[in-house]
């Protein structure tokens, strides 16, 4: 079973994010990165990831607003290389501004949740969103080695 | 912005006229000529061939008096096309002051408004964060050491966690609220008894317990943007559902009357609580409320936004009532 990266540069919301993870009884590995950079270096094992095996996550969930690059860039990044660019994408932020949704939309995400203050309905979301990327969706094909 | 192809028109009738005038003044100038010109032939003629002083005083006479008047004509008409020239340069240089002037104001209401949807953004996104935060550790403390707090303190992060989440909703609500003012509009006709009948359909849907008696009269029209005022009566019909559900055979009635200016005017009218009519003049503003929320729950942000929303349109929106006996809230739509 493949990990998930969450790309979160809050600590309060990694962990509880982490926390609605464990209470959904969702067993993957969670790796996180702080910021744009380092989602980019995992997924492309460069910089702080060089040499790290060339496998993808099962799912990315991603927050906009990041610091060094933003979380719309890390999309089109991914998006823009073949190894990554069918990668399913979630963002995950606190913004339903319509032009993030357009933005994120016409970037290539696959989904789209907003973080609800409300703690038991972020960790109902958050078993949902497992559920629903981790067990019933069927990811795409791994990508050919380069 | 002035569309450029409306300022370009301006210049254009401009240029016209004043070349016009010139033309006028040209031509003025010439027949003025022409005309003082005739009566030193007149008088030729009179010497030449009719011959005789008598003949020559007589038509010296006239050409004098037809000199006069020509002369006149031509003053005339010199000073009526030098002021009119002078006006129309005066106006156009002033209507390309005012276009400047506008488009400068324009300008600074643009970056004000970019501004304020940065910062709404910002306000939306950043607030947010540290509210999910408190929620979320304070459900964890409840949720790891629970058993152990005393009951007090159990009830203390129940409370901080209620707050929380009211905040969220209040920001949500305001966000909402200065989204009604910057939205783009398009006025169409709109049936307003049809958003009504659907408005009225979502709350039967959503509480199909309540039994309320609602009329709605057929037929309502208005050119209006089609989701604001959407929105305007989603906000009152369900003010009027909220507020009579206190009392046994809830009424709303939505239709339509005349003001005391004889303009068409909508109304959404109650039997529920009413209110104080001292404090009518508070029912519009932002996180006014009139009831406690323990009464009847809200943020006061729902009629704000009925009166941003009638304001956008050119139109008034103003409240009758009485505590315990019910209200109407009347808007026109400009």
């Amino acid at each position: 079973m493949n990990e998930i990266l969450l790309v979160e540069d809050n600590p309060d919301d990694v962990e509880l994010t982490l926390r609605a993870f464990r209470k959904s009884n969702i067993a993957n590995e969670i790796v996180v990165a702080r910021d744009g950079v380092e989602a980019l270096d995992y997924l492309f094992s460069t910089g702080a990831h060089a040499g790290r095996p060339p496998t993808l996550p099962q799912v990315v969930l991603l927050d906009l607003k990041l610091p060094r690059i933003d979380g719309l860039h890390v999309l089109e990044r991914v998006r823009a290389h073949p190894r990554t660019r069918l990668l399913p994408i979630v963002v995950l932020t606190s913004s339903i501004e319509e032009q993030d949704l357009v933005n994120t939309y016409s970037r290539g995400a696959n989904s789209y949740i907003r973080k609800p203050v409300d703690f038991q309905e972020f960790v109902d979301a958050v078993r949902q969103l497992g559920l629903y990327w981790l067990l019933l969706n069927q990811p795409p094909p791994p990508p050919m080695p380069t | 912005m002035i569309e450029p192809g409306r300022r370009h028109l301006h210049i254009a009738v401009h240029v016209i006229a004043i070349a016009g005038l010139l033309l006028v003044a040209l031509t003025g100038r010439i027949a003025y000529r022409t005309a003082r010109a005739f009566p030193e032939y007149a008088l030729w003629v009179a010497h030449e061939y009719e011959g005789g002083a008598e003949a020559d005083a007589a038509m010296r006479e006239r050409a004098g008096r037809v000199d006069g008047a020509v002369r006149r004509v031509g003053w005339f008409l010199t000073i009526t096309v030098g002021l009119s020239l002078a006006l129309l340069v005066t106006s156009h240089v002033m209507l390309v002051r005012e276009i400047s002037r506008r488009e400068h104001i324009e300008r600074a209401l643009n970056d004000a408004n970019r501004e304020l949807e940065s910062f709404s953004y910002s306000v939306s996104h950043d607030l947010r964060a540290p509210l999910r935060s408190i929620d979320g550790f304070s459900q964890a403390l409840v949720e790891d050491v629970g058993p152990q707090l005393p009951p007090d303190a159990v009830s203390h992060l129940d409370r901080i966690r209620h707050a929380t989440r009211r905040m969220g909703l209040l920001i949500d609500e305001l966000m909402a609220l200065s989204k009604v003012a910057r939205v783009e509009m398009k006025r169409e006709r709109i049936d307003l008894s049809d958003v009504a009948e659907q408005v009225v359909a979502e709350l039967r849907r959503q509480q199909p317990a309540r039994e309320v008696d609602i009329t709605i009269a057929p037929g309502l029209q208005a050119t209006a943007d089609a989701p604001l005022v959407r929105l305007a009566l989603q906000n009152l019909i369900e003010n009027a559902w909220k507020f009579s559900s206190r009392r046994d055979g809830s009424t709303i009635e939505v239709g339509q009357m005349r003001d005391a200016n004889g303009a068409p005017a909508f109304f959404v009218r109650d039997n529920g609580a009413g209110f104080d009519p001292d404090y009518a003049h508070k029912l519009f503003g932002p996180f006014q409320r009139l009831h406690s929320v323990a009464e009847f729950p809200g943020t006061g942000i729902g009629l704000a936004t009925v009166q941003r929303i009638v304001h956008r349109h050119g139109g008034r929106v103003w409240a009758e009532g009485r505590m315990n006996s019910g209200a109407t809230f009347y808007f026109t739509l400009g």
